[in-house]
């Protein structure tokens, strides 16, 4: 292939719109290195940045920066970078100085390498934590024994709606919801899964501030055979027969 | 500091990495209207918007450190964060459309009627490139389709959006000033 038509395609990469035959050919070129293609997708990428910038600008909402500074304001730096010391100077003195000085820089690069191991295997625990649980999500999407509830907004929340993944044979869900009003600070919705008459706890939330909220089921008692499901405003720490207004309510 | 924007957001960047808080503020004032407008765009939803401005700045905080000019420029990284989380953000809501729609065929309009919140014009540089060229780019960059789903949406071989979209991005070259070669003038 003649190199330009990389270049075509490094240009369409940089879109995000390559795909198919052609995103596979390109990302084996590219995994061989080709440094022409990759500065090639980093130009386009910022001449990309002209495509935003011919928007008429919109003002954001003041709040929105209020709400960040406090919030970095209660972070710890990102990562703080300490002053090195600067050891040279300690080798300008007398020999003995000299190898005091060395020895205390040597420490304190140690310590900062591993307080930055230290940082970096939790960051690695937490992605493996989020691996785990994408990869547990995915398996259960893909079971062939999934089912899709429908849960329409009743009265109190005509305006919400939700999906329920359930898995009749492990008794678990994946529930997804929207439109839900924000629940009062004391108050969360409960999901309740109902085998006949009975209704089974099946998990507390709150809802974002667009009403959305993203539940993954714990296993249910499997003598029972649930054939609705419904969601309730509760108080927060959820209880164990529902007491507040039915909100969604759905059947398999 | 410079005169040169670009190398004023690196070194407010470098602040950054070592705590300077006052610089993120002005590292926001710098480009939140800009984070805004492109995800007003991408997602058409204000409280969505809003929701991505938030992330989008607390994950340049928080990454600061990790930040390479060799990989591009600050405004370069910033828009990629936007989009990438953007077209998430977007992918998620088109699901939970399609869900709505099969629900209540009533519900409906939600996302039809949350797109009169995003009439953003479009000016400068990409109002000047010819319909065909732009309606295929911002398909792409703003809605997140593949050349495949771009041929689809408007009924054009696969070949032909190709094309569209790389004269499109030569005529931009040409607009903006910047030599083939990489980089700018």
């Amino acid at each position: 292939m003649n190199h330009d038509e990389w270049l075509d395609k490094a240009e369409i990469y940089a879109t995000g719109a390559l795909d198919g035959e052609d995103l596979a050919h390109f990302e084996a070129h590219l995994a061989v290195g080709c440094a022409v293609c990759e500065d090639h997708i980093r130009e386009t990428r910022e001449l990309l940045t002209h495509l935003p910038r011919s928007l008429s600008p919109l003002t954001p909402p003041p709040a929105v920066k209020v709400r960040l500074l406090d919030w970095i304001s209660g972070e710890a730096a990102p990562t703080l970078q300490r002053p090195r010391v600067g050891w040279l100077w300690w080798g300008i003195g007398a020999g003995a100085l000299a190898a005091a000085g060395l020895l205390i820089a040597l420490s304190w690069n140690l310590y900062e390498t591993r307080q930055e191991l230290q940082r970096l295997e939790g960051r690695v625990a937490t992605l493996k934590g989020e691996l785990a649980e994408r990869e547990a999500n995915l398996q259960f999407l893909t079971d062939p024994e999934i089912r899709i509830v429908q849960l329409a907004g009743l009265p109190s929340s005509p305006g919400a709606t939700g999906r329920l993944l359930w898995n009749p044979i492990s008794r678990t869900g994946l529930f997804l919801t929207i439109g839900l009003p924000q629940p009062p600070p004391d108050r969360a919705y409960e999901l309740w899964a109902i085998a006949g008459a009975e209704p089974v706890p099946a998990g507390v939330f709150t809802v974002d501030r667009a009403g959305r909220a993203l539940l993954r089921t714990p296993p249910l008692a499997a003598a029972k055979k649930f054939d609705k499901f419904a969601v309730t405003l509760e108080p927060a720490g959820g209880v164990q027969k529902p007491s507040g207004p039915m909100h969604l309510l759905g059947s398999l | 500091m410079s005169s040169d924007p670009s190398a004023d957001s690196v070194l407010l960047i470098q602040r950054m990495k070592i705590g300077d808080r006052e610089a993120f503020g002005r590292f926001y004032d710098r480009y939140a209207s800009l984070v805004f407008t492109f995800a007003m765009r991408i997602v058409r939803l204000r409280s969505e918007a809003e929701d991505l401005l938030q992330e989008v700045f607390f994950q340049v905080w928080r990454q600061a450190a990790h930040y390479s000019q060799d990989r591009g420029s600050p405004e370069a990284w910033i828009l990629t964060i936007t989009r990438s989380r953007a077209l998430n953000k977007l992918r998620l809501l088109r699901r939970m459309e399609v869900s709505n729609q099969e629900t209540s065929a009533g519900e409906s309009g939600r996302m039809e009627n949350a797109e009169s919140d995003a009439k953003i014009m479009v000016e400068g540089a990409l109002a000047q490139l010819p319909e065909t060229q732009r309606t295929a780019l911002e398909l792409a960059y703003f809605d997140g389709l593949t050349q495949t789903e771009v041929a689809a949406r408007l009924g054009e071989p696969l070949g032909t959006v190709k094309t569209r979209m790389r004269d499109g991005l030569a005529r931009l070259r040409g607009l903006m000033g910047v030599n083939t070669s990489g980089g700018f003038p």
